[in-house]
């Protein structure tokens, strides 16, 4: 238990004892109160990233829900074969970011990618050489694959959801002659609304902190377009040593993500005993 | 009414299939690549079929690649050994006795599991340089036992409390001691828990890059972390990068196959049910 609590904070404590401190090229100096976050929240570059993050998990998070939802309506209501499906489905939420990465670059490298040329090319969707060096696409770009990567999760998470629901209320429901839409709507989304409110949640928190995909295919480039915050914190203190920046990023987005966690663990509990 | 069903369930399965195949499409170029030869790599229009050839291979076991693939095996196993010994008795007591703000304490141990990784690296980074563990095994897998930790006792914590506490009530009544109960009963019972939950932390620990890539070095170097190697001045080996890619993939489709219903509870965090 100690250790638990001690290899969980230990970094956390010496995070925070370097956000008040000027550290650059790995030299802890000066005391500097919270200078390095006031230099983190005027600077364009800290904003802007979050703006990334905010566009990534505002339209990835959204569409995989939707999908994933619809899929589990459609595999709840039987499918053949769907034994030997549900597992192939896992296959691309399990992979290594990395390798997701990779694979992507294969897909959609410049001139010889199999979607690249046969489709993007094809139709002159876009020009130029890459969709991952376009400054309009490649956000977009990256937001697909995160979709391409966690839907069919939602879709099995959700559809575990909807195999366990009890049976009793849609006997009653099919006895009043309640629709489809109405049964879908007062019945399975409330039933449901404990699982999608986790899920939504821990998506929320996993696409804001993306890293490996972002990192192995634009870096952020090009410019800062896909810079995320934790490519920034990345660039920050691997790239500019300033660390003690860097820590400050670290440290604010901790606290958002411990505040998120803390306020809707509570809501989940009261309103939803979820957990 | 019985026909108009069947044709349903065609039609369902069909579009199943058909989205099943989307999705896993990028993952079977990927293995066909491993045995596609470096002239019909880069063709354009695209070639779909040739001979194939296992010459990818030879370069990836050339290059040493046998040696990360070992080195990423024994980070993953002994990361999680060191997790399923520190955190099964962590989990348990979180599941069933009263500690003073274990709320807060557990929050909080989640929120350090939320929080990017690259916030935990930096730390960990500066921590390492001065005591010396940088681009060492043990340094690594230390580093992978914080992330697995808290993920592995918040899933563990919801096995737990599936436990009926009526057996550990009866054993104290029979005059057992605690560890006795634990060693005895729980353990017993929540060996498929901890089975699959520890599976899930060996998969994180062998898809990990950035503690891998920022934390260890030439005497330290996971599978995902050698991939750069074949990026060479002639250009991406990308043949041989689908090699790396695909022994990455061997471990995860074992997963999937043999664990599938705890996967989602597992990435739910114990939400769901499997």
């Amino acid at each position: 238990m100690i250790t638990l609590v001690l290899v969980s904070l230990v970094p956390f404590i010496y995070a925070v004892y370097l956000s008040f401190h000027q550290a650059k090229y790995g030299r802890v100096t000066d005391f500097i109160w919270f200078d390095n976050y006031v230099t983190l929240l005027t600077s364009g570059t800290f904003w802007n990233s979050m703006y990334v993050a905010g566009v990534f998990v505002l339209i990835a998070v959204p569409v995989e829900f939707m999908l994933g939802m619809a899929g589990a309506l459609v595999l709840n209501k039987g499918v053949w074969g769907r034994s030997i499906l549900v597992p192939l489905l896992f296959i691309p939420t399990m992979m290594a970011p990395i390798v997701v990465g990779l694979l992507w670059k294969i897909m959609l490298a410049g001139s010889w990618g199999v979607l690249s040329y046969n489709i993007i090319e094809r139709f002159d969707l876009v020009s130029g050489t890459s969709i991952f060096a376009s400054e309009r696409y490649a956000l977009l770009a990256l937001v697909f694959i995160d979709i391409w990567q966690w839907t069919p999760f939602m879709m099995l998470a959700f559809f575990a959801g909807l195999q366990a629901l009890p049976q009793g209320p849609y006997r009653a429901a099919a006895v009043d002659g309640a629709s489809q839409m109405q049964i879908f709507a007062r019945l399975t989304l409330p039933l449901m609304a404990p699982l999608l409110f986790v899920i939504g949640l821990l998506r929320f928190i996993d696409a804001f902190k993306i890293f490996d995909t972002i990192f192995i295919l634009t870096k952020g480039g090009p410019g800062t377009t896909t810079e995320s915050p934790s490519l920034l914190a990345y660039k920050m203190t691997f790239e500019f040593w300033n660390i003690g920046e860097a820590s400050a990023l670290a440290v604010f987005v901790w606290i958002i993500f411990f505040a998120v966690c803390t306020v809707f663990y509570h809501i989940a509990k009261k309103k939803l005993n979820a957990f | 009414m019985e026909q108009k069903s069947s044709i349903g369930l065609g039609l369902r399965t069909a579009a199943a299939v058909i989205c099943a195949l989307i999705v896993l499409f990028p993952v079977l170029w990927m293995v066909a690549m491993v045995f596609k030869p470096a002239d019909v790599m880069f063709a354009r229009p695209t070639v779909f079929f040739y001979t194939p050839t296992l010459a990818n291979f030879a370069y990836v076991i050339e290059q040493g690649f046998v040696n990360n693939l070992i080195t990423s095996l024994a980070l993953g196993i002994f990361s999680t050994i060191l997790v399923v010994i520190i955190g099964t008795p962590a989990a348990y007591s979180f599941a069933r006795f009263e500690l003073k703000a274990k709320e807060d304490l557990f929050l909080f141990i989640l929120a350090s599991r939320m929080a990017p990784p690259v916030c935990l690296v930096i730390p960990f980074y500066l921590i390492y340089a001065k005591v010396g563990l940088l681009d060492t095994f043990v340094g690594l897998s230390l580093a992978y036992m914080t992330f697995n930790l808290s993920f592995y006792v918040w899933v563990l914590r919801s096995f737990c409390r599936d436990l009926p506490v009526e057996l550990e009530e009866a054993a104290i009544l029979e005059g057992w001691s605690k560890a006795q109960v634990f060693r005895r009963i729980v353990f017993p019972l929540l060996r498929n828990g901890i089975v699959a939950t520890s599976v899930l932390c060996f998969i994180f620990a062998w898809n990990e890059f950035l503690f891998a890539f920022m934390l260890g070095g030439d005497s330290v170097q996971p599978l995902p972390v050698a991939i750069p190697k074949l990026i060479t001045a002639q250009g991406v080996r990308w043949g041989e990068v689908a090699v790396v890619g695909v022994v990455s993939l061997i471990p995860v489709l074992a997963v999937v196959v043999l664990l599938q219903r705890h996967i989602v509870r597992g990435l739910t965090m114990g939400a769901v049910k499997g």
